[in-house]
């Protein structure tokens, strides 16, 4: 009942706040026209460099929607009163990054295998693509929550800088992936091992981060 | 008797960095009893409400509550989402309670507010919108840190006589407050 | 009910032989100790490795820079550890002199990380023919040079040492977790580096005669750290401490 109830809270809070949602999506598409852009046409190697391309525009994009993910609630003061009414300030959590992959960590993953067929690539690559990318997004969202999360109220840039290092690992991964997905050798050893590693901290650093808040509530 | 005791707190100390704000502060409270809170500014009151709450953790000293108790707290944050309506904003904290809000709504006067953007509400609006969401849940000790702050004197009037009901009713209250306040209530004054 | 003892014992044992002041003394009676043996111990070993060992067969003279390299790297990593070891037991038992030394670790530790970095990249121009190469090693401590750097600037993101003592201490934690993954995550996306030249389990891979004075040189090298470190801690307990009676009689 309860779990129902944030679920419904977090949806709310999310969806009347377009530009919280729909920005960061619309970033993302904007990325994506923009790559084409770049690379001269007559060359047509599009889709050599898209993969890269596409996973740090993933994590930019998950970056910008991370931004001041806790801070409203921090400021106007819903935080104090979900800690001192008793309520669990974990749970809440991690339904709440669950909500923002659910409006935003999808919608890109859709997008970015979409996108993928439009740079020359072939449909089966993007149905390939499609769940790496729906885990990636949600570690993304999960470790940039995390910083976001240390750096509360001293804005993202300080929580960006802290979260990259630990988000160097996933990328050395995707950067394996790709060449996975193109040769199909080994993919769903990757697609495991990010699952894995989702699995991990999934429960995990919504527990820290629920830590963290509390101390800046202190 | 004893277990109408509520909440203790035994010789609390606050300091940041090392610069003491209160210390050997101790007090308790049982069911149906009030206390004021008096201090000059910057003497703690707030960060005292915010230890009774549970969120601060006192430099020393500890703080012991009744198992399992409803609290309800109300700072200077008003823990409103200005961009959504009043309506939601009730419903968004509980969606148990209905009738209890229509009483409370036209207790306080915001019984034809419900559809509007809390943003376009004035500030003592918002504050009587921020206690009602507080009063909607069942709570058996209530913090208040400056209630009084923002609302005309009637509403004030409103406001100490639904507090006074609810103490009687068997409620703990402790609050802050430097507008004299028409509550039956202990004064306990902390100073440094 | 034990673990309860057990936390009141340490707890006892830790406040009265933990405060800043028992370290603050100790320290000052410590420190000329291990400074002056430090420094001689690495000046022998930079005398002997420099002027009494045989050049490398392949890399001439320029391998000499290993006496200066090889410590830095190595110690880059055990400051780490150290810090994320002494943020865990101010987590824990909340022991203040713990946060100090973490908070103080962490400037040295980026010093010594930097050193690392460009002592290499000083060897790289003579040995590879680059001064930069993005290879595991080289990567991984420029991670780490930037993670020493976030905690650097997120403790002093705060006015409240307690609570930038705690966000402090969560992040070390984290990132001590990460640094074995990201070093073997680099590891796995490249290596051109030489295998690391000294490890516990095997032989080494480096000739005895430019060994000794290599491990002289990491001790002596750790000493002067240290000595670093308690230069910083002083800093550290004047800036918390400076409201305390007993420390006005040592400014």
């Amino acid at each position: 009942m309860r779990i129902l109830t944030t679920f419904k809270q977090e949806t709310l809070k999310l969806l009347k706040k377009t530009r919280a949602w729909l920005g960061p999506i619309l970033v993302f598409v904007l990325i994506m026209i923009a790559y084409p852009l770049t690379v001269e046409l007559s060359s047509q190697n599009l889709s050599d460099a898209f993969y890269p391309v596409l996973f740090i525009s993933c994590l930019l994009v998950m970056m910008l929607a991370t931004e001041g993910i806790f801070l409203e609630d921090f400021e106007d003061g819903s935080l104090e009163q979900l800690v001192i009414t008793g309520n669990s300030l974990y749970q809440s959590i991690i339904i709440k990054i669950f909500i923002y992959w659910l409006f935003i960590g999808i919608p890109i993953s859709i997008l970015g295998s979409l996108f993928n067929v439009g740079s020359g690539n072939t449909m089966d690559s993007s149905l390939m693509l499609l769940p790496p990318l729906m885990i990636t997004t949600y570690i993304f969202l999960i470790l940039f929550c995390f910083g976001n999360a240390l750096s509360l109220t001293k804005g993202s840039v300080l929580g960006t800088l802290i979260t990259m290092p630990l988000l160097l690992p996933i990328l050395v991964i995707l950067g394996k992936l790709t060449t996975a997905i193109l040769f199909n050798i080994n993919y769903f050893g990757f697609l495991i091992l990010l699952f894995g590693i989702l699995s991990i901290i999934i429960f995990i650093f919504p527990a820290i981060i629920s830590k963290i808040i509390k101390t800046h509530l202190e | 008797m004893e277990d109408r005791l509520l909440i203790q707190a035994n010789k609390l100390s606050y300091k940041i960095n090392d610069n003491k704000l209160f210390s050997n502060f101790s007090l308790s409270l049982s069911a149906g009893q009030a206390i004021h809170i008096k201090g000059s500014n910057g003497s703690g009151k707030s960060t005292l409400l915010r230890i009774l709450g549970g969120i601060t953790e006192p430099s020393k000293g500890f703080v012991d509550k009744k198992p399992n108790i409803n609290l309800s707290y109300l700072g200077h944050k008003n823990a409103l989402k200005t961009y959504l309506t009043v309506r939601d904003n009730l419903i968004l904290l509980n969606l148990k309670g209905k009738r209890e809000i229509n009483n409370l709504l036209d207790l306080f006067g915001l019984n034809d507010r419900l559809d509007i953007v809390t943003g376009n509400l004035s500030f003592g609006q918002q504050k009587k919108l921020a206690l009602i969401r507080i009063f909607i849940n069942k709570s058996d000790l209530i913090l208040l840190d400056e209630p009084f702050v923002g609302l005309d004197s009637e509403t004030q009037e409103i406001l100490s006589n639904f507090l006074n009901k609810k103490v009687s009713e068997g409620v703990g209250l402790i609050f802050t407050s430097h507008i004299a306040a028409n509550i039956q209530a202990n004064t306990v004054s902390i100073s440094s | 009910m034990l673990r309860e003892i057990i936390n009141t014992v340490i707890k006892k044992f830790i406040h009265q032989f933990a405060s800043p002041k028992t370290y603050f003394l100790q320290v000052k009676r410590l420190y000329p100790w291990v400074f002056y043996i430090s420094i001689a111990i690495y000046v022998v070993a930079i005398t002997w490795g420099l002027l009494f060992t045989p050049k490398d067969f392949v890399q001439g003279n320029s391998y000499r820079i290993i006496y200066f390299h090889v410590p830095a790297s190595f110690i880059a990593q055990s400051l780490y550890a150290a810090m994320a070891f002494s943020s865990a037991v101010y987590l824990i038992w909340k022991v203040k002199l713990a946060a100090y030394l973490s908070r103080s670790i962490a400037p040295v530790g980026a010093t010594v990380t930097l050193i690392a970095l460009i002592s290499g990249s000083i060897w790289g121009i003579p040995t590879w023919g680059t001064w930069w190469e993005w290879d595991a090693r080289i990567t991984s401590t420029l991670i780490l040079f930037i993670m020493y750097l976030g905690l650097i600037s997120l403790h002093n993101s705060f006015n409240n040492f307690e609570k930038a003592d705690k966000l402090f201490s969560y992040l070390a934690i984290i990132g001590f977790i990460q640094i074995p993954i990201i070093k073997k995550s680099v590891d796995w996306w490249s290596s051109l580096h030489q295998p690391a030249s000294i490890t516990i389990s095997d032989k080494p891979s480096i000739d005895p005669v430019m060994l000794y004075p290599l491990f002289l040189s990491i001790i002596g090298f750790s000493g002067l750290v240290a000595c670093l470190v308690i230069l910083s801690s002083k800093v550290q307990i004047y800036k918390r401490e400076k409201n305390k009676n007993w420390i006005k009689d040592y400014v």
